[in-house]
């Protein structure tokens, strides 16, 4: 059994069998902290806390849905689990290793367990050290791409997870699916926030 | 919306024969079916019939569980066409399949197809510009290539017939070198655009910058609606109001009766009477089936697309024409031109913080060729020229991952929209190179057994002077305009990228060098007619869709009336 199936078939052993002792203990064991309130598809228990803790230090609460309230790292997971093949799949699993363990050996725990202070102390140097995406016209980058990495790569994820939910897509942003009309120049203060489509 | 005949087993004999239904074969098979002609249209793929089956002309991102992401075995299908960096999941179902049809890239090609009805009608950029004798006479004037066998007065007429009925917003300039369209109303330039053009214009004389011609109702026209600036064309347009075989032409067609469409027909060859000296019909091989028919017609329009049409001439052998038909010059499969892309400039613009849009406009700016204009000055690097395409708006979270910081404050900005940037990237004129080729590969086969092509062609030294050309006048235009942070790029594309395949099959005066006269018709075997980008002379750096259709309906006209005098 690979990697996914057997955090399927946990899943799916979640769902149904609810009450069974041993197994309950079996998943308390493994998580110190506040379990999953939701069932990863791909990623293990300990990874999925790395990604929650992840988009809510980017894109936290404030009087604004915070990235946890538009289940983003539920989607993260979902995007993992069904498009990436299965190399990527790996790749994604050992990157949260090592951001983990350079988290261990700098700051004394995994992610998901530092404070808050800790994170982004951590997450300031991982943004300083990244490279960046290159500016794209019509979908593709201009010039050479170098790999921007783990870091940047999953806070771009963030971004797209967090503003492309229909909370934000359609209560936060300004949505108007259909503008029936094109105008060039209008005040800024006539629409407020971005156009989310 | 009329259910389209696709009953092909009731008659195996038609008047004409339209392969493929993208722009030009949708554009044949109206202008043949409303002269009275009993069309077959034979259609590779799988029907689309105009709004049924745009299954995400109106989604959201949130509408779908992966929000635009592709799987792993929707991008196996992509291997090549996804390189162009447009395939998702919105789109995905328009896209060819690369591992059923398989091509050879003896050097780099990327060749984007779409197999079903509307073909790349339903992808295309819209960007509708007619042509002048600065292209027409090009070749005749600095000896590359051949001369074309017509001049822009052959053409106007038909233009101005095919732009009525399709429709092209524009504005009108007077430009030589642009000639004006018939159209309706422009669509509008934002302020940031506007600030660039006044600069552009006032610090370089000779140069324009416009808003985009584009095949978007901007006015309801014959029962079509307008653009509503929602700039989802690539899934279907609910309201019609782009320009596709599926929403104009094909509809047309439909309503005369006189139109059988075949899908699933992929064509093996067209069929060579030795008696008649003509062509008599084209085999076909059903896609899902397997099943080999042939149906009969007195004249044939071949408009698979430029490569696929060429592919299928060249399958189509006989005694007459042992290397493909119509391929007494050996042109056959020659010749084959893109437009360079993805050469140019941006920067981002101060000002204008408090100035935002409402709409999505389809569209953008452009800036019409400037260099080596008919009687101006003439560059010693190169011949020929190029126009931009670009445009501005201001950005949003989509640039955030960039920022350099996160958290709180950082996400309240990424609500907002950021800076205004501004973009333009060069269309160059491609030469007609005997050596850039395709080529029947009777060793890679695709999934019905037939030959596939081997693409083997690339820039020359022309085209790559033009790009650093490009390049620079980019920079200095976008500097001079005052623009902060000027990037200017190359990024070195193979051929393919412009999605403007052209040649193959050329026109031309003397059969001794071209497949088709100045009517598009084969030169030995007049009853096939070719008006798809394959029978591009030269490639112009102006977007050729716009003259398939005008090139296609004068084709039709003279076809009919060919088939009158009995000379067909």
């Amino acid at each position: 059994m690979n990697r996914r199936d057997a955090i399927r078939k946990t899943a799916l052993m979640a769902g149904t069998a609810a009450g069974v002792p041993s197994f309950l203990s079996l998943l308390q064991a493994c998580s110190k902290q506040e379990r999953l309130t939701w069932v990863p598809e791909f990623l293990s228990e300990d990874q999925a806390r790395f990604i929650s803790a992840f988009v809510d230090t980017i894109l936290p609460k404030t009087d604004t849905p915070g990235a946890l309230d538009v289940k983003a790292d539920v989607f993260i997971d979902l995007v993992y689990a069904r498009t990436y093949d299965q190399k990527a799949q790996e790749n994604v699993v050992a990157e949260i290793e090592k951001f983990n363990a350079t988290a261990k050996d700098k700051f004394g725990n995994v992610f998901a367990d530092l404070s808050l202070e800790d994170k982004t102390a951590f997450l300031k140097e991982q943004e300083a050290n990244s490279p960046k995406f290159n500016p794209r016209v019509w979908g593709t980058a201009v010039g050479k791409q170098e790999p921007v990495g783990f870091y940047r790569g999953l806070k771009s994820m963030t971004l797209w997870a967090y503003f492309s939910s229909e909370e934000i897509g359609k209560n936060v942003l300004s949505y108007d699916p259909i503008p029936g009309e094109y105008k060039g120049c209008i005040p800024l203060a006539d629409v407020g926030n971005s156009w989310s489509l | 919306m009329a259910n389209f005949n696709i009953d092909a087993k009731q008659d195996m004999t038609y008047d004409a024969i339209v392969i493929g239904s993208g722009i030009s074969g949708g554009w044949a098979a109206k202008e043949l079916c409303e002269k009275g002609l009993k069309t077959l249209v034979l259609e590779r793929g799988r029907l689309v019939e105009h709004v049924k089956d745009y299954p995400t002309m109106t989604l959201d991102p949130w509408d779908t569980e992966l929000r635009g992401g592709l799987t792993p075995e929707q991008k196996a299908r992509h291997p090549q066409g996804g390189r162009v960096g447009f395939i998702g999941e919105m789109n995905e179902h328009f896209h060819a399949n690369d591992v059923e049809n398989p091509y050879t890239e003896v050097k780099p090609f990327l060749w984007v197809r779409a197999h079903q009805m509307g073909g790349r009608s339903l992808l295309w950029g819209k960007q509708t510009y007619r042509w002048s004798d600065l292209d027409f006479e090009a070749n005749a004037k600095d000896g590359h290539g051949v001369d074309w066998p017509i001049r822009y007065k052959d053409l106007a007429p038909w233009y101005t017939y095919v732009e009525k009925f399709a429709g092209i917003s524009g504005e009108a300039l007077g430009l030589p070198q642009l000639p004006d369209s018939h159209f309706l109303p422009p669509m509008e330039l934002n302020c940031v655009e506007k600030h660039v053009k006044s600069r552009i214009e006032k610090d370089f004389p000779g140069r324009n910058m416009i808003i985009g011609r584009v095949a978007h109702l901007t006015e309801p026209i014959n029962g079509r609606g307008k653009c509503q600036f929602r700039n989802r064309c690539d899934r279907g347009c609910p309201y019609g109001a782009y320009f596709s075989s599926n929403a104009v032409t094909l509809p047309a067609a439909n309503a005369t009766g006189n139109l059988t469409i075949r899908p699933f027909s992929i064509v093996q060859s067209i069929v060579y009477d030795e008696q008649t000296g003509k062509a008599s019909g084209v085999r076909i091989i059903d896609a899902e089936t397997n099943a080999d028919i042939v149906y009969n017609a007195k004249i044939i329009f071949v408009n698979a697309s430029t490569l696929s049409t060429t592919q299928i001439l060249l399958n189509s052998t006989s005694n007459r024409f042992p290397n493909g038909l119509g391929n007494d010059s050996g042109e056959l499969g020659h010749n084959l031109m893109d437009h360079t892309y993805r050469v140019g400039a941006m920067g981002k613009v101060e000002g204008f913080e408090d100035q935002y849009y409402k709409g999505r406009r389809p569209n953008g700016i452009y800036i019409p060729r400037y260099v080596n204009l008919q009687g101006g000055p003439q560059s010693d690097k190169f011949v020929r020229g190029f126009g931009y395409q670009g445009g501005g708006g201001r950005s949003n979270w989509g640039a955030g991952a960039n920022e350099p910081d996160f958290g709180a404050d950082f996400k309240d900005r990424m609500m907002k929209p950021g800076p205004w940037e501004f973009f333009i990237t060069g269309f160059a004129e491609c030469l007609p190179y005997h050596e850039n080729k395709v080529y029947l590969n009777k060793d890679v086969l695709d999934k019905w057994g037939q030959p596939t092509l081997s693409i083997d062609a690339e820039w020359g030294a022309n085209e790559l002077a033009l790009n650093e050309q490009i390049r620079i006048d980019a920079k200095e235009m976008l500097d001079r305009a005052g623009l902060k942070e000027v990037i200017d790029f190359d990024n070195k594309h193979e051929m393919g990228y412009g999605i403007h395949e052209m040649g193959t099959a050329r026109m031309g005066r003397d059969p001794k060098t071209s497949v088709l006269n100045g009517f598009n018709q084969v030169h030995a075997c007049k009853n096939v007619f070719v008006t798809d980008g394959a029978c591009m002379t030269s490639s112009s750096c102006v977007n050729p869709s716009l003259t398939y259709m005008a090139l296609t309906a004068r084709a039709a006209d003279h076809a009919v009336s060919e088939l009158k005098k009995m000379n067909l």
